[in-house]
C-alpha cells in the first residue's frame, strides 16, 4: 500500500496521456465485449429454451413447405407421444415495417401441456382456450411497443392478405423466447378459408429417452407421401434457425480478437514511451535502493491500473449499453436482445489486466534491469 | 580490509568496453576515507572521478580490485543483496538534483524510507526532520518545478540523509548551481559531516569546495595523483598552532 501513492502519481503525471490510453483501451473492449456477446446469444438460446422432450416436425423440403394438418391425429397416435401442437408462421407486424418480431399461430387445445416452461398461468392459457382472437406476448415484445394484458392489437399481415385482432390474454416468461407472439390457429385457418395447412408440429415425447424412437417413427410413417417429414429435437430445429448467424458469429469473435490484438500493440507503444522517458528516474530510483524486482512491480502495476480501468469502462459501458437498449432485438428475431454473459463479462476484464501487463512488460524489464551507471548518464 | 575507514578502496582497476577500445577509467587505485571526514575527489574531466564515486556507492562493480564501505566488503555483492546495501548505508546526491519531478518535496524525501519498516507517522517524522536540517521545512508540499535550483538539491541533500546513511556521496552538487547557491549548499555539507558526523564523499570540478573539505583525493588519468588536506583542514590545522 505504501507504493500506491508512487504508482497513482506516476499514473497522472501525464493525464492526458493516461486518459487517451485508458479511453483506447475502453472503446476497444466495448467493442471486444459486444461483439463476443453475440455468439453467446445463441449457446443462451438453445440452454434456455431447448427442451429435450420435445420434436419439431416439419416438411422434409423445408420449413417453410407447409403439411397438411391431417397428419395431427397420425402423429398424435404415435406412441410415446403426450400432446401434440400445429403451429403455422403468420409474419404480422404491428405497426410499420420495421415493428417486425416473430409471431405463430397455435392450436390452443394442448398448447399447456406443450408448453409448461413457458411460465404462462393456468388462468390465462385458459383464457387463451376460451377466446377465440386471444394471444399470449412474449415479455420483450411487451416492453418493446408498451403493450398490456388486456390490450387489443392488429396484427398486419404480410404474407396473407387480411390482419388479425387480437386481446393479449397472457404475457410468457419462464423459458418462452422473449420477443414472440402466439395466437390461435383456428382463427388464422378461419380468416384464410380453411386450406387445412400446418407450417410446423411441435409434439411432446413422454421421456427424453424416447425421442429417437419417436422421431424415427414419424418420419418413417409419412414417407412416401405427398408431405414427407423431417423430425428433430427442438435443440437441433433451434440451431438451424441460430446457423443463419453463425459466419456473423465467427466474424464478430475475429473482429474482437483483432480489435484486442491492435488495440494491444497501441498500448505497448504508449507503454514503451513513456518507460523510455522516466529511464533516468528508474535509475536513480534504483541508485536509493529499490531493486529490480520492486521497479517491475511499480510499472507493471501502472500498466495494469490502466488496463484495468479501461476494461471496466469499456466492459462496462457495453454492458449498459446492451442492458438498457436492447440491442439487436429486431435482428435477433425471437431469441431476444444481445446480453453480456457474465463469462464475457469477466473474460474482458482479465484481457483488460493481460493487456496492461503484457504491454509494458518488455519495456519494464529493460529498464528495471538496465546498467544504473548507463542509465544515470542518460538524465544527464 | 580495516573496518576504521569510512570508505576502503584497494588496489581498484575498473575499466570499461566502448566498442573495440577497452577504456581504463581508474587503474590500481588504492584509498582509505576515515570515518565522519568530508572528502573531495577532484581531478579533469576523464580521469576516473564518476567511475571512483559510483564504486563507492554500489552501483558499479570494479574489474579487479576490493571496495569496502563501512566496514562491509560491498565487491562480491550480489545485485539484490547490493540494493538493500544501498538503501541502508548511501545517500547520494546528484549533480542534476534528479528528484522526481511528480512528487513534492516532501515525498521525493520518503521515498527512500518507502523501502524500510517504518510505519506512515514515523517516516513523516524522519522526512520533517531532514527537511529541517535542510532548510526546507517551508517548501514541503512544494514540487520540484517549483523551487530553485539550490532548494532543489536541498532536498535532494534530504533525501539523501533521511534515512541516516552510513555515508553520503556527491556527484558534483553544486556543478549546475550559481556560486552562491553554491556556497549555501557547501556551507550545509559541512555542517552535515561536523553536526551529525556523516562521511561525505564528494566528486567535484569546484576549486571553491576544497576550503570547506578536510582532504582532496586528486585523480589523473584514472590515478590517484595525490592526497592534500583540504584549505578547511589546513585552517584548523593554523588556528591550532597559533593557539
Amino acid at each position: 500500500m505504501k507504493y500506491a501513492m508512487l504508482v497513482l502519481k506516476n499514473l497522472l503525471r501525464s493525464k492526458r496521456r493516461t486518459i487517451l490510453t485508458v479511453l483506447s483501451i475502453a472503446v476497444s473492449l466495448f467493442i471486444f465485449s459486444a461483439l463476443v456477446s453475440l455468439p453467446a446469444v445463441a449457446n443462451r438460446v438453445l440452454s434456455d429454451t431447448a427442451s429435450s422432450v420435445r420434436v419439431a416436425c416439419h416438411n422434409k423440403a423445408g420449413v417453410t413447405y407447409s403439411m397438411p394438418e391431417a397428419y395431427k391425429q397420425r402423429i398424435a397416435m404415435t406412441k410415446h407421444v403426450v400432446a401434440v401442437v400445429p403451429q403455422s408462421w403468420f409474419g404480422g407486424i404491428y405497426h410499420e415495417m420495421s415493428d417486425q418480431f416473430p409471431n405463430f399461430a397455435i392450436d390452443p387445445e394442448q398448447a399447456e401441456t406443450m408448453w409448461p416452461d413457458w411460465g404462462v398461468s393456468a388462468e390465462q392459457w385458459q383464457s387463451f382456450r376460451d377466446l377465440r382472437t386471444a394471444c399470449l406476448v412474449g415479455p420483450g415484445t411487451m416492453k418493446r411497443f408498451s403493450l398490456h394484458i388486456g390490450q387489443q392489437i392488429q396484427l398486419r399481415g404480410t404474407l396473407y392478405h387480411f390482419n388479425v385482432q387480437l386481446k393479449i390474454v397472457g404475457v410468457m416468461g419462464g423459458k418462452a423466447p422473449p420477443n414472440f407472439l402466439v395466437f390461435r390457429r383456428d382463427y388464422l385457418e378461419e380468416a384464410e378459408g380453411r386450406p387445412g395447412l400446418v407450417d410446423n408440429f411441435w409434439v411432446r415425447v413422454d421421456k427424453s429417452e424416447n425421442v429417437p424412437q419417436v422421431i424415427a417413427a414419424l418420419d418413417e410413417g409419412f414417407a412416401n407421401s405427398s408431405a414427407e417429414t423431417k423430425s428433430e429435437t427442438e435443440a437441433a430445429f433451434v440451431s438451424t434457425f441460430i446457423n443463419q448467424f453463425k459466419f456473423f458469429f465467427q466474424l464478430a469473435e475475429v473482429l474482437g480478437f483483432v480489435v484486442v490484438i491492435t488495440i494491444g500493440l497501441v498500448a505497448a507503444n504508449t507503454a514503451a514511451m513513456s518507460i523510455r522517458e522516466r529511464r533516468g528516474e528508474i535509475a536513480v530510483m534504483r541508485s536509493i535502493g529499490f531493486t529490480s524486482r520492486t521497479i517491475l512491480s511499480l510499472l507493471l502495476s501502472e500498466s495494469l491500473l490502466i488496463g484495468l480501468i479501461g476494461g471496466i469502462v469499456g466492459c462496462g459501458a457495453a454492458f449498459l449499453v446492451l442492458h438498457l437498449f436492447a440491442v439487436g432485438a429486431s435482428a435477433m428475431g425471437a431469441f431476444g436482445d444481445i446480453q453480456m454473459p457474465a463469462f464475457v463479462l469477466v473474460g474482458t476484464l482479465v484481457i483488460a489486466a493481460l493487456i496492461g501487463i503484457l504491454s509494458a512488460l518488455v519495456p519494464a524489464m529493460s529498464a528495471s534491469r538496465r546498467n544504473i551507471v548507463d542509465a544515470l548518464r542518460t538524465v544527464v | 580490509m580495516d573496518s576504521k575507514f569510512a570508505v576502503d578502496l584497494e588496489h581498484v582497476v575498473r575499466t570499461y568496453k566502448r566498442d573495440e577500445f577497452e577504456v581504463h577509467a581508474l587503474d590500481d587505485v588504492t584509498i582509505q576515507v576515515p570515518e565522519s571526514r568530508f572528502v573531495a575527489i577532484m581531478g579533469p574531466s576523464g580521469s576516473g572521478k564518476t567511475t571512483m564515486l559510483n564504486l563507492i556507492a554500489g552501483i558499479d562493480h570494479p574489474t579487479s580490485g576490493r571496495v569496502a564501505v563501512g566496514g562491509e566488503e560491498i565487491t562480491g555483492m550480489k545485485e539484490r543483496d547490493l540494493a538493500a546495501w544501498r538503501a541502508r548505508h548511501i545517500g547520494l546526491v546528484f549533480q542534476f538534483y534528479n528528484l522526481i519531478p511528480v512528487l513534492t518535496a516532501f515525498e521525493n524525501v520518503e521515498l527512500p524510507l518507502l523501502l524500510t519498516n517504518l510505519g506512515k507517522a514515523e517516516r513523516r517524522e524522519h522526512v520533517e526532520t531532514a527537511l529541517k536540517v535542510v532548510g526546507l521545512a517551508d517548501r514541503m508540499d512544494h514540487y520540484p518545478r517549483q523551487l530553485s535550483g539550490g532548494q532543489e538539491q536541498r532536498v535532494a541533500i534530504a533525501r539523501a540523509i533521511v534515512t541516516d546513511p552510513t555515508i553520503v556521496v556527491a556527484d558534483e552538487p553544486t556543478g549546475d548551481l550559481d556560486a552562491k547557491s553554491a556556497e549555501d549548499i557547501l556551507g550545509l555539507m559541512v555542517d552535515l559531516n561536523q553536526q551529525f558526523h556523516k562521511t561525505i564523499v564528494m566528486v567535484t570540478h569546484d576549486p571553491r569546495a576544497e576550503r570547506y573539505v578536510d582532504t582532496v583525493y586528486r585523480l589523473d588519468k584514472g590515478v590517484l595523483a595525490g592526497v592534500e588536506p583540504g584549505k578547511r583542514a589546513r585552517g584548523a590545522e593554523a588556528a591550532e598552532a597559533s593557539a
